[in-house]
């Protein structure tokens, strides 16, 4: 399904960005000249070393943030504010504590022109695809921390999006947890059932982004700019533990020196 | 009309009015904590306005207020909007300020997952904001239900000059059966009152449980205080810049739907300035009001009345050191019973779950209503030991029991949320009582201690207001105490001089006002610096 999706959609880019330059309130200049295409049936990964402004990018691509130059396009129109097409994830957990997992799913929909039962019908589709059918009534107290991550992915998925921006969305998980998820998701994502067509996701984690990322952009330097773009070609399911695998983990190792203060 | 019906009426005028003007305030609270976190002019007004406020016992200004309705509304509905006045500014400042601050704790990773799904003001409000602030309501509403109790009673009944005026509720109905030295029926409306009260605290104390439970953060989202959104305003960028002239042709379909898109962003981004800038200036509006309506009443004093009032400001403010020096006593006295009684109940399971609801319940019990009672029982005794002393030990007593259970919650709450590796320490230390409490509690609690400090003086005005000039308590017994501004002010309005009780409520905000900038909120800023983590400020 993985490979017929690709197929159809060779080189298609849904989201890309243009030579994005963005300063914060201070005055402090975050990226330099950041352009960044994501195509269809492609999991992009961004790393970079920790205060790089990975996050702040990804917040640039969602719309949350305005660049100060530059554009950020989906599938060709430009974006000026925060779309459902453009899920983000966060890091953190972000549940609604008052609602049960189904109404947290149901509020991506709130907007939408559907009924109550839409919306619910809609909501337990989106849960049992992260593997939480007969889950709809428990409130987030009730489920574990990795639960409450798939609720989170659920919600993101009921909105039907075109592009996931996943901010670190395994790092509060312990390994075993945050490895099930990562398998799970990456199934999904590109399962073809839904309106999927890209995802970026941003880690720190450099095992991780080798076992999802078709490709993966290097942010460094100060303010950042991508000072590389790997295309990883091994075969899936990955093997952390082949020597493949730990030749492409060397070289992204290569590329996250300390950060170089242009200034 | 039948006795017991009277009194059930007379309490339930009560309290559902002080119900509906807490139901009220929480309702504008939502609206002008949003109002603030979209216009940081109308943020500005809108803080300041609620610091001087809050920290401005009503009841000083309460004469003004009242002959300002009388003489704008008049009549009974006069009276009434004076007493519903002053009990909604009682109740409102803790709600509001609440609301306030939870809006501004927001997650923002909660707000990008509303914006992300497109939501307006209202959906924004109903899935985020309002559930959010919950648990923040739910912490205030005991404290303001205690204070809308304690002054709706008051201002039942209230003289000014030769004009007495009245609203219907227990404290009107209490009046008229003193007035007939009905003791039958006055135990019975205490007894109904202290009911009704009973009632109204596990009400709230089962809403408390309920709102914590389901709406506190269970994720991992950081609380951190959201500033002012950092989005930088930036030029539009759009021009389709292409040479070749086919190219230009062949992309025409899609600029036209990129310039359409752009159009309504623009549109949409015009309406936030617009509503940001409608926020500003219904916040420029209210402050020119008041400031018109106080530059009115200056205006209407005449040349020789400011003489006067000037020449009395330097007893004003003498008569306030008296009264501050009376604070202090009940602060001191609070906080020694605070810190052991709130040790015991914090690390007393059993003492707990019994003292907790009779304190509460005590202290949403208002003073003013038991006291001339407890004052007829005691006063032969009293009077025998103290002496020339008495009037002063119950003027203390009024402050002290219409206050200190602030500053008993505020530390008993503060021990209860200190973490558990603290007491580990204090174990593994072998640490004595008072070793535990100066090396490890009072530091751990001292913002929760600060807090309860700044509400318990601020409701010790209350009482000293009320004992300082107690006209006929009891028969043609007053009590009265020699000096103190709240007795300058309650004789001002008594003798219907309401500049002097003006100017006197005036001066006392000020110098309020200004040690509450000086001395509450530096302390508070000390103890988030140095004794607590972030979240355990906010939650105190």
């Amino acid at each position: 399904m993985e490979a017929k999706l690709k197929n159809e959609s060779v080189n298609r880019v849904i989201l890309e960005a243009e030579h994005i330059d963005f300063s914060y309130d201070n005055g402090y200049k975050v990226f330099e000249n950041i352009n960044l295409e994501a195509d269809t049936g492609k999991f992009i990964a961004i790393i970079g070393p920790s205060g790089i402004g990975k996050s702040t990018l990804l917040r640039i691509l969602g719309g949350f943030l305005k660049p100060d130059s530059g554009k950020i396009k989906l599938m060709g129109k430009q974006l000026y504010e925060p779309t459902p097409e453009v899920a983000l994830i966060h890091q953190s957990i972000v549940t609604f504590p008052w609602m049960t997992a189904e109404e947290n799913v149901m509020l991506s929909m709130k907007t939408k022109d559907m009924s109550h039962d839409e919306m619910a019908e809609k909501a337990k589709v989106s849960l049992s695809r992260v593997g939480l059918e007969g889950f709809e009534d428990l409130y987030p107290k009730e489920m574990s921390g990795g639960m409450r991550q798939r609720v989170a992915i659920a919600r993101a998925f009921a909105a039907d999006p075109h592009v996931f921006l996943m901010d670190e969305p395994f790092a509060h998980l312990d390994e075993l947890t945050a490895e099930g998820l990562r398998q799970d998701i990456y199934n999904i994502l590109f399962s073809g059932e839904t309106p999927l067509k890209s995802v970026i996701m941003v880690s720190h984690n450099l095992t991780e982004v080798l076992e999802l990322a078709d490709e993966i952009y290097i942010l460094n330097n100060m303010p950042a700019s991508i000072i590389g773009r790997v295309a990883v070609t091994m075969q899936r399911p990955r093997n952390p533990r082949s020597d493949e695998f730990n030749s492409n983990l060397d070289m992204l190792y290569g590329y996250l020196t300390p950060p170089r203060n242009k200034r | 009309m039948n006795e017991l019906l009277l009194i059930v009426l007379g309490v339930l005028a009560t309290a559902i009015q002080v119900i509906i003007l807490v139901i009220l305030s929480i309702i504008s609270g939502w609206f002008l904590a949003y109002a603030s976190i979209k216009s940081k002019i109308f943020e500005n007004i809108y803080i300041i306005f609620i610091e001087i406020f809050e920290s401005v016992p009503v009841i000083t200004f309460f004469p003004v207020v009242l002959i300002i309705f009388i003489t704008r509304i008049g009549g009974p509905l006069g009276t009434q909007l004076a007493t519903d006045f002053l009990v909604f500014t009682a109740v409102v400042w803790n709600i509001w300020m609440g609301e306030y601050q939870a809006f501004k704790t927001v997650p923002n990773e909660m707000v990008e997952v509303t914006q992300n799904s497109g939501f307006g003001l209202f959906s924004k409000l109903r899935y985020l904001y309002i559930p959010f602030s919950i648990p923040r309501i739910a912490a205030n509403l005991f404290p303001s239900v205690s204070d809308g109790f304690f002054y709706i009673t008051v201002s039942e009944v209230f003289t000014v000059g030769i004009h007495s005026y009245q609203t219907f509720g227990v404290g009107s109905v209490l009046d008229t059966f003193v007035a007939d030295a009905n003791l039958h029926a006055i135990y019975l409306t205490l007894l109904v009152l202290g009911i009704v009260i009973v009632g109204v605290v596990l009400i709230l104390r089962e809403f408390s449980r309920y709102a914590v439970s389901k709406y506190t953060l269970d994720t991992d989202v950081p609380i951190l205080k959201r500033g002012r959104s950092n989005i930088k305003e930036t030029t539009r960028i759009f021009a389709a810049i292409s040479k070749n002239p086919l190219s230009r042709l062949s992309r025409y379909y899609k600029y036209r739907e990129n310039e359409r898109h752009e159009e309504k962003y623009e549109k949409r981004e015009k309406k936030k300035k617009y509503y940001r800038y409608v926020y500003g200036a219904v916040a420029i509006l209210l402050l020119i009001l008041i400031l018109y309506e106080s530059v009115l009443l200056a205006l209407s004093v005449k040349i020789d009345e400011w003489h006067i009032l000037f020449n009395r400001t330097g007893y004003l403010l003498y008569s306030l050191g008296y009264d501050y020096l009376r604070v202090l006593i009940i602060l001191l006295v609070s906080m020694l019973i605070a810190i052991f009684l709130g040790y015991y109940l914090a690390v007393h399971k059993r003492a707990e779950f019994f003292g907790i609801p009779i304190i509460q319940t005590l202290s949403a019990y208002p003073a003013p209503i038991y006291f001339p009672f407890l004052f007829i029982l005691t006063e032969p005794y009293i009077i025998g030991v103290f002496g020339g002393f008495t009037n002063e030990l119950y003027v203390l007593f009024l402050g002290f029991v219409s206050t200190f259970y602030y500053v008993l919650y505020a530390f008993w709450m503060g021990v209860k949320a200190m973490p558990s590796e603290y007491w580990e320490i204090t174990k593994n230390l072998k640490l004595g009582f008072f070793k535990k409490m100066r090396k490890v509690i009072l530091p751990s609690t001292f913002p929760y201690l600060i807090s309860g400090i700044s509400s318990t003086i601020n409701s010790a005005w209350g009482g000293l207001m009320i004992g300082e000039y107690w006209p006929d308590i009891y028969g043609t017994h007053s009590l009265e105490i020699h000096t103190g501004l709240m007795k300058t002010i309650d004789l001002a309005t008594a003798n219907g001089n309401i500049a002097l009780a003006a100017w006197g409520s005036l001066i006392f905000g000020i110098i309020v006002a200004i040690y509450s900038v000086a001395f509450t909120r530096r302390m508070m800023d000390v103890a988030q610096k140095k004794y607590v983590a972030e979240e355990g400020v906010y939650s105190s």
